[in-house]
């Protein structure tokens, strides 16, 4: 079961987007989104499959006509590259949170390619605006544009939009979010399983439905945890938040372990619950206001979720590729939070979905050597 | 550097480096407030509650132009901040977080007691967040809700329409972002901000815009254009940070009525005028000479810059019942008319067309991200009504990878292959 049950969650995090376009049914129950700052309560519980776009190493000339490079990530470019050859054609809604500018661009690019009859057979596509200060005012938009999302939502699906089938949904992630800790409580200081493998298991989250996830996931944690430790250096990746294991995977070649990594598709996409309660939009946009992971979290919550995360590291890999305009920024900051750590740190630049360039495959051998040094130390 | 070649341009440059030492004797002599804040920020708030405001696009634009940019710009890059971040918007961070790396103009910016940004770009509340550690002082920060319906031809709207504009949760929360800030800056002043006060301001604002709006359908509609674009900016921005003050409003007639007096003596910026151009992005403020520099070689004369243009249709708002609802309808999209789809392209090609304009140079702000978004379409636009557009490779306030001999020798291939054939 153990097997099957990780084969299948690595499916789930992995197959979802590129398998748009085979199966029209399947697509028609789809809402396709671009970050995990979209509540998935919301596209469960409208009874939509939440789908996320992936970076990955596909070429998108589509895209690359429309979109000025180096401005947007990868992941945005193969979901202008689906929307613009009609692999979505099918689907319920695209969902872009404000979860950057880019995400936000990506939103008005693909409305004005519509109107201007470039993308000719899109769905309705649809902009879910989270703000992330943390004011009175602020919280009641997001609840707002909570409530206006499920609206869309369930009437697209031409379904009554019932607070108490949200209630419900949240119920039920908060249960695969119960599960995936178990899963993510594997990893820390002894690690028994590879951030490589972690990944999509922990990944998985955002796409199956949550009973089947936190079955599944539960499965996975019992049979990791007869596991051995592995050996390595443990690593965290920060920086702009990964979406594909490419960059585990360079890391993990070196012979480290990623043991947590600043992004939703990790363990801190699941670490905190939605609170149930009866008015179940507030409850879900505080959540996502304050726990989604992207480029307009304030900066001061990012270094918080940062510094949870390195009591088990013993280096820190950074990534900034080039179309990162927000994250860089942190730099300095982090620099003092691992100095104050005593936690040696490196500074990536490739694109971290499209393979770890020689460079900084350098840096991550060079940053692991020094690690073993301060280890001896 | 080209000749001033209106009064108004030198009255303009007098009257900014009088105000900035007015500020810095307020500051430092009188210990008085003052507030560094975006260019989007509304400073009419700041003005009547008498907290001066500075714009951080204005110092942006001033340490190019004394060109001391790039030695902070490189002590931040030293720092290990990345190149590809933004540089428009942090190179004044830089004056402060690295003050000995280079020389900043006037004396630098002394510690402000608040600074405040609109949360646009998504580097705006990193930069500001290391900025206001820097000073040691406090970031007010204006949230900034996404439009989500832009109607195409927007200026049309901005007038009398604005409640159309604008969706009415988007204004709701801005008007009620502005009174947070009014809020903190009374507490800053003990002065309480005056509503119609607000009022006549806004209306005074609306006057100046009036006069602008006058003085581009001048250099549209003139045989030959009346005043380089260079003086156009200078005159505009000087008049636009202080706007609707008395001041102001006497500027905005002056410069109005010089090129009056050009046009109706016939006088053109550039004798022999062949090529009439226009700039697509912020200005090239540590290369200004760049703009001058097709004159005598091809008789082309840059005509039009979004400053001038910006004023009469982004500003002005007609019915200030509610002059605070006027006010956030026009700090909820402010600049993103210029960036996004399909704002920017649709605006672009009218101001082309009305200007009678023969080619585009549209800026590639590299490191300016979300000003960098959008401009496929708009060169698309441009194309599409006709206009031969040339991408320029820059950023606005680091001359460092800038080739000033290589983009003139590129511009000047442009015209000849492009437009002149």
């Amino acid at each position: 079961m153990s097997a099957r049950a990780i084969a299948e969650l690595r499916a789930a995090f992995e197959d979802p987007f590129s398998a748009l376009g085979r199966d029209p049914a399947r697509d028609r129950r789809t809402v396709l989104m671009s970050w995990p700052s979209v509540p998935i309560e919301l596209v469960h519980a409208a009874g939509f499959l939440p789908v996320f776009a992936r970076g990955g190493d596909a070429a998108t000339p589509a895209a690359d006509d429309v979109l000025e490079p180096d401005l947007f990530p990868n992941r945005l470019r193969q979901l202008v590259e689906a929307a613009l050859t009609g692999r979505v054609a099918n689907i319920a809604a695209i969902v872009l949170p404000r979860s950057s500018d880019p995400d936000y661009k990506c939103f008005l690019y693909l409305r004005e390619l519509a109107r201007r009859g470039v993308a000719a057979s899109l769905p309705p596509v649809l902009l879910f605006d989270l703000l992330h200060s943390d004011t009175a005012d602020a919280r009641a938009y997001n609840a707002d544009r909570a409530r206006d999302l499920s609206a869309r939502l369930t009437s697209l699906a031409g379904r009554p939009n019932r607070a108490d089938e949200l209630r419900e949904a949240i119920a039920n992630a908060n249960r695969s979010r119960a599960a995936a800790r178990r899963l993510h409580a594997l990893r820390g200081a002894r690690p028994l399983i590879a951030g490589a493998d972690a990944l999509p298991l922990l990944g998985a989250f955002w796409q199956l439905e949550p009973e089947r996830y936190a079955s599944l996931a539960n499965a996975a944690a019992d049979e990791l945890a007869r596991g051995v430790p592995l050996e390595g250096r443990r690593v965290v990746v920060a920086g702009a938040p990964v979406d594909t294991l490419v960059l585990h995977a360079a890391i993990e070649k070196e012979g480290a372990v990623v043991v947590a990594e600043l992004s939703p598709f990790g363990g801190c996409g699941t670490s905190a619950d939605v609170e149930v309660a009866e008015d179940p939009f507030p409850a879900l946009a505080n959540h996502y206001g304050r726990e989604s992971i992207d480029a307009r979290l304030p900066v001061d919550a990012l270094m918080h979720k940062l510094d949870e995360l390195l009591d088990a590291a013993q280096a820190v890999v950074l990534s900034q590729p080039s179309d990162d305009a927000s994250y860089g920024w942190d730099y300095p900051r982090i620099r003092a939070l691992l100095a104050r750590r005593a936690t040696p740190h490196t500074v990536l630049t490739g694109d971290s979905a499209g393979g770890a360039m020689a460079a900084d495959r350098e840096r991550i051998r060079a940053l692991l050597g020094s690690a073993r040094e301060v280890h001896r130390g | 550097m080209a000749e001033k070649q209106l009064q108004s341009t030198l009255a303009a440059a007098a009257f900014q480096k009088q105000w900035f030492g007015d500020l810095r004797r307020r500051v430092f002599d009188e210990r008085r407030p003052y507030a560094l804040i975006q260019a989007d920020v509304p400073f009419e708030l700041f003005d009547l509650l008498e907290i001066p405001a500075v714009s951080n696009q204005w110092w942006s634009s001033l340490v190019a132009a004394k060109r001391q940019a790039p030695a902070f710009l490189a002590a931040m890059a030293a720092d290990g901040i990345a190149e590809q971040l933004c540089r428009y918007c942090s190179v004044g961070l830089a004056t402060t977080r690295y003050a000995n790396a280079g020389e900043a103009p006037w004396g630098g910016l002394p510690a402000p007691r608040l600074l405040c940004a609109r949360l646009t770009c998504d580097c705006i509340h990193r930069v500001f967040s290391l900025w206001a550690e820097a000073f040691g002082t406090e970031l007010f920060e204006i949230e900034h809700p996404a439009a989500r319906e832009l109607p195409p031809r927007w200026w049309e709207l901005t007038r009398h329409r604005w409640r159309e504009l604008i969706e009415p949760h988007r204004l709701e929360f801005v008007a009620g972002a502005l009174e947070r800030l009014i809020e903190r800056l009374e507490s800053i002043t003990t002065r309480r901000l005056d509503r119609a006060e607000l009022r006549e301001r806004l209306a005074r604002v609306n006057r100046q815009e009036e006069i602008f709006d006058a003085t581009r359908r001048l250099i549209a509609a003139a045989p030959a254009t009346p005043v380089r674009m260079t003086e156009q900016i200078a005159n505009v921005m000087a008049t636009q940070w202080v706007r609707g003050t008395d001041w102001a409003v006497a500027h905005a007639q002056q410069f109005h009525d010089e090129v009056q007096a050009r046009v109706d003596a016939g006088v053109a910026a550039c004798d022999g005028e062949k090529l009439r151009l226009m700039w697509v992005g912020a200005g090239l403020w540590h290369d200004t000479d760049f703009y001058t520099a097709f004159e005598d070689s091809h008789g082309a004369v840059f005509v039009w810059s979004m400053y001038l243009a910006f004023g009469p249709d982004a500003y002005i708002r007609y019915g200030l019942d509610d002059p605070l609802a006027a006010l956030a309808s026009r700090t909820a999209s402010f600049n993103e008319f210029l960036h996004n789809p399909p704002w920017a392209a649709e605006w672009t090609v009218a101001q082309a067309l009305e200007h009678r304009i023969d080619a585009a140079l549209v800026l590639h702000p590299k490191s300016m991200k979300p000003s960098a978004t959008g401009r496929i379409f708009i060169e698309r636009a441009l194309e599409e009504a006709g206009i031969p557009v040339l991408p320029v490779q820059a950023d606005v306030v680091d001359a460092r990878a800038w080739d000033p001999v290589a983009a003139r020798k590129a511009v000047a291939a442009f015209l000849d292959k492009r437009v002149l054939q």
